[in-house]
């Protein structure tokens, strides 16, 4: 009998879940799908992570990030002032999809996380936690911080033979920003977070009677253990 | 129907591995849980994470052809029109995406050139064919290579963020070349249409659902051609 039913999300091939070490990596023998990959102290480093990024975020964002310098004129911007300079000369379009990729999701991710882990630490996980996790892994990809860098180095190497590059404050706060966007995605382990966001808001539903997800008609919450044995 | 423990994958067993579709679970794509499929084909929300489950994504093929389509049809305006004006001493230039690319590599700087030639066109180009081909070998029931189409599409869907590159040149160069009338530079109008393109292609490759290519192969004629 299987103890415990997978499945692999890319293949859909069933599996029985084998023990993985923290710092090892389950992969589909299938398709080669990653299947899990527990990470040690998750819901900790990905708090002071996403904490460094939120302080990081203002500056990284709003001060100027390069000076350039050519016959004399000076000229500066921040991220913020490249996407008004679209606005500014009508492309809206285009002015809007760097606002949410570069400027408005990078925020909301961060925040969104920083929450996640925050209401799992202090144990108070509800089904409201679930969703707002969920929203955090659609989002993710629209997030596109570490293109934005490979586009101001491009930039910059762009510029360098015409002017001067001079690096501001913005700059080295935004790297700052990045690496800290990108290891809280590195560090966290997402199936221990829905396994805790779970069991906190079972107990929570157990204690208080609440209606899961909060309408009628959802089935019973039959683990994958139960669907197992039920083979 | 009881499965015994070791033949969870039993391929070498029976040749006929056992998927969930099978053995009627579905999961939850959004926090991986195990669900057993309803009786009566009901809506199913999922008891962790309150996300509707289905055992695959609806209308998957449909959309993932609609969107492939429009970006190819995008891709034609972006790669053509120009994408970027240059003002200079009140003199206007305008340049393609191709255009940058030459420049880089007339002057020289080949790592630079090629950076933006991958981004830029390559990307785009090989997610709309990638995707296209995956949606094909569905549509006509390709058996060969399945790992390495799921793994192609794996590959297509990291890289498609890639191609905002050129975008976010633009718009630092807008923002910080604005030497009044010496020098300026602003977008122009085939960036519109390279978001578009970018867009198009990252939702593709979210609409689709990667088990549909395991779905058109079937076991059992797999197993026969094993047992030649």
């Amino acid at each position: 009998m299987i103890k415990k039913a997978i499945l692999c999300p890319e293949c859909d091939l069933l599996l029985e879940q084998a023990s993985v070490r923290e710092g090892e990596k389950l992969l589909c023998p299938r398709c080669g799908a990653v299947l899990d990959a527990p990470k040690k102290h998750s819901v900790e480093k990905v708090l002071a992570l996403t904490s460094t990024g939120i302080l990081l975020y203002a500056p990284a964002i709003f001060l100027p990030l390069l000076t350039f310098d050519a016959a004399g004129l000076e000229s500066t911007g921040s991220i913020a002032d490249s996407f008004m300079a679209l606005m500014d000369t009508h492309f809206y379009f285009t002015g809007i999809m760097v606002f949410l990729t570069t400027i408005f999701i990078p925020l909301v991710k961060l925040m969104m996380l920083f929450a996640v882990a925050a209401v799992i630490q202090t144990g108070r996980s509800t089904r409201k936690t679930a969703v707002m996790f969920r929203y955090y892994q659609h989002m993710d990809e629209w997030g596109m911080l570490e293109v934005y860098m490979i586009g101001i180095l491009v930039t910059i190497i762009k510029m360098l033979h015409i002017a001067h590059v001079q690096y501001d404050v913005g700059f080295y706060c935004f790297i700052g920003l990045l690496a800290a966007t990108l290891g809280s995605a590195a560090v966290l382990d997402k199936s221990q977070f829905w396994k805790l966001i779970d069991r906190q808001a079972t107990e929570k539903e157990r204690a208080g009677g609440a209606d899961p997800c909060g309408q009628k008609g959802v089935i019973p919450a039959e683990t994958a253990a139960d669907a197992g044995a039920r083979l | 129907m009881t499965i015994p423990r070791d033949n969870a994958w039993c391929e070498i067993n029976t040749g006929k591995p056992i998927t969930g579709k099978d053995a009627g679970l579905m999961l939850c794509h959004d926090c991986r849980k195990v669900i057993p499929c309803p009786e009566d084909g009901s809506p199913v929300k999922c008891p962790r994470c309150c996300a509707s489950v289905h055992l695959r994504k609806a209308d998957s093929v449909t959309y993932t052809w609609a969107l492939v389509i429009t970006s190819l049809i995008l891709l034609f305006p972006a790669n053509l029109l120009p994408i970027m004006q240059v003002d200079y001493m009140g003199v206007q230039d305008y340049s393609t995406i191709m255009d940058g690319i030459i420049y880089f590599f007339k002057e020289g700087s080949y790592g630079i050139a090629i950076v933006i030639l991958t981004a830029s066109v390559l990307v785009p180009v090989f997610k709309i064919l990638g995707i296209m081909m995956v949606l094909l070998s569905i549509h006509f029931r390709w058996e060969s290579w399945l790992r390495h189409k799921t793994i192609m599409f794996r590959f297509i869907e990291f890289i498609g963020r890639w191609s905002m590159l050129d975008i976010f040149v633009i718009a630092l160069l807008t923002a910080l070349v604005n030497f009044g009338f010496f020098s300026t530079i602003s977008a122009a109008s085939a960036a519109t249409y390279f978001c578009g393109v970018v867009i198009s292609t990252m939702l593709a490759a979210i609409t689709f659902d990667t088990r549909l290519i395991w779905d058109a192969c079937i076991p059992s004629e797999n197993t026969k051609v094993r047992n030649k």
